[in-house]
């Protein structure tokens, strides 16, 4: 740009760069040279040690249940994306107090999870709230009720009901955007020619939509992958409920492995990398929806 | 459907016309109201169940299903308790401090940074660019450990600098911020600095007053962010009085202190009104996506 010395730009840039640099950009290169260290947290000194941190993980019983448990927290991903499209059609109508019931889907989204984890605990317990309610409609008998964050079968589903009721919201806002953008002509169009409500959304809508699916798709499996916050606010890990950034934490500020802990967060990293790749040759300039692939 | 029809409108008075239409209406959308309030239930309950459980001085029905959601001997006594045995104050003022702090060091690291990469020509933007893009994708949960350690060194365990630092130069405001001042005419600014404005002039005073809204977006998210963190500041602070709300109400909540449901739930109702408030206030900037949820995320350069 003319005029504009590019001193004055690096003046603009220094000191939100000093910072990124220190919190963003070294931990990240940290992770990786820990992640082949040992690292004593009383010294400060550390050791090469190979590849043995990746070898202990390959035979750890634990990580190996961890990252199972990551990926059956993938299973919430088609529940939260049909659920919030549905959200989307229902309160995307102008209707009196639609508004409303927009911001009220929202909440729970903007809601601190520790906060919200606290109430969830006390409905899911044993003697809980849940349990009534699922008494008094008789699903289950009395002294059958299950312990839902404390039983190893089931606890895992349960944090993932709560992480759903937590995060419907902010897809169905994404959804909402992009039911914005939908074209008026085709849906009048198929109107006129006799589709019904369900023809309209199949063959005008989701087509329209994919774009939005792709995103909200690949957005929630990353979300699911990373799962963290929702297990230890509900249940600390217990009953079977570890996912594979619960078992960094847990190795890092409880078995004080630094260097193990990283080995492990550079794997869920590098996960998490190849989806964001997938997600860029999808949504990038380049990428297959732009050329309409 | 057909405005034609209207030609029968002089029997009534528009008015009446526009209230039988809205009554038609209003029925034909019973049943979509009724899903409404179905999944407004769902989402609700919880808080609901919560304000009538701290409401209630009678514990003995907060667990049976339908009883349970009316309060029983209704009264304030346990919101009374609550600021008696925990330093809720103390929690709001740390989660206000935190919040504020953070979101006046995010716009003013933030901004300029998206102005330059938007705004100006030099050497290494593209690479930059490419690095925050970067950092987009790597879990955030992952910095837990090396910041941890770094705070350490640092000396900033168990401060606010620690809790705040980490928090305030993040890829996403820069994104956010640089597709506003790309949508910044060139012409203004372009007559600005002919106008022999210096170039911190030129932003200060065109481009930040023309992306305000997207500054008051970037503002609200981030103070909601702050003020609902939960797992950096359990790590960073050990000194319970220093804790915000998410973490202080949290811990004391599911520690001894966790005595009586009525009391978790009369705590929990205090701490989530303000935010209930400060998004009711701002909830159209969750809504209406502010350029934060677009049907694509842009990277075009």
């Amino acid at each position: 740009m003319p005029g504009v010395h590019p001193r004055t730009a690096y003046l603009f840039i220094a000191p939100f760069l000093a910072v990124f640099a220190v919190f963003t950009l070294w931990p990240m290169l940290f992770n990786l040279w820990l992640a082949f260290r040992d690292y004593f947290p009383q010294t400060g000194n550390s050791m090469w040690n190979g590849f043995a941190h990746f070898v202990e993980l390959a035979d750890s019983e634990r990580f190996g249940h961890a990252l199972k448990n990551s990926l059956i927290f993938l299973l919430l991903v088609p529940p939260l994306q049909v659920g919030a499209l549905a959200l989307a059609l229902l309160v995307h109508a102008r209707l009196p107090g639609i508004g409303f019931f927009r911001a009220l889907y929202y909440l729970p989204v903007v809601i601190a999870v520790s906060i919200a984890a606290v109430v969830w605990q006390q409905v899911l317990r044993f003697d809980g709230l849940f349990n009534w309610f699922l008494e008094s409609i008789h699903l289950i008998g009395f002294g059958e009720q299950p312990d839902w964050l404390g039983d190893r079968q089931l606890a895992l589903y349960a944090v993932m009901a709560f992480s759903f009721w937590k995060n419907v919201g902010y897809y169905m806002v994404l959804y909402l955007a992009g039911l914005q953008t939908v074209p008026r002509e085709p849906l009048e169009a198929a109107q006129i020619d006799g589709a019904d409500a369900w023809q309209r959304l199949r063959h005008v809508v989701l087509p329209a939509l994919q774009p939005v699916i792709l995103l909200g798709t690949l957005l929630s499996t990353i979300q699911a992958l990373k799962a963290f916050q929702e297990v230890i606010v509900l249940t600390g890990g217990a009953a079977d409920t570890q996912t594979a950034l619960v078992f960094v934490y847990g190795v890092a500020f409880f078995g004080h492995n630094f260097g193990l802990a990283a080995t492990a967060g550079l794997i869920v990293t590098l996960v998490c990398l190849a989806l964001a790749a997938v997600q860029l040759r999808f949504f990038g300039e380049n990428g297959l929806l732009r050329r309409g692939g | 459907m057909n405005r034609e029809l209207v030609l029968t409108l002089p029997l009534v008075s528009p008015h009446t016309y526009l209230l039988r239409r809205q009554a038609r209406d209003a029925v034909l959308a019973l049943p979509r109201y009724a899903a409404l309030l179905l999944f407004g239930a769902f989402t609700v309950f919880p808080f609901w169940w919560a304000a009538a459980v701290a409401l209630s001085g009678d514990g003995s029905q907060i667990w049976t299903f339908p009883a349970a959601f009316l309060p029983h001997d209704p009264g304030w006594r346990w919101f009374g308790r609550v600021f008696h045995e925990m330093p809720f104050w103390r929690y709001f003022a740390n989660s206000l401090l935190i919040a504020t702090a953070t979101t006046a060091l995010v716009l003013l690291l933030t901004i300029p940074c998206a102005y330059a990469l938007s705004r100006m020509a030099f050497r290494g933007r593209q690479a930059l660019f490419m690095l925050l893009l970067a950092t987009l994708m790597v879990p955030a949960e992952v910095a837990i450990v090396p910041n941890f350690i770094t705070c350490s060194r640092l000396g900033l365990l168990d401060s606010y600098a620690g809790v705040v630092l980490p928090n305030v130069a993040g890829a996403f405001g820069v994104f956010l911020m640089r597709q506003a001042f790309q949508d910044t005419p060139a012409e203004v600014l372009d007559a600005a600095r002919v106008d022999g404005a210096g170039e911190f002039g030129v932003m200060w005073r065109v481009a930040v007053p023309m992306a305000k809204p997207m500054i008051a977006t970037l503002a609200v998210f981030t103070f909601v962010a702050a003020w609902n963190d939960y797992l950096w500041p359990a790590v960073v602070l050990k000194e319970r009085l220093n804790m915000p709300l998410a973490v202080g109400i949290f811990n004391d909540l599911t520690g001894p202190f966790a005595v009586s449901t009525n009391l978790v739930m009369a705590a929990i109702v205090l701490s989530v009104i303000p935010v209930v408030g400060a998004f009711a206030l701002t909830q159209r900037v969750f809504l209406g996506g502010g350029g934060l949820v677009r049907p694509r995320p842009s990277c075009s350069r």
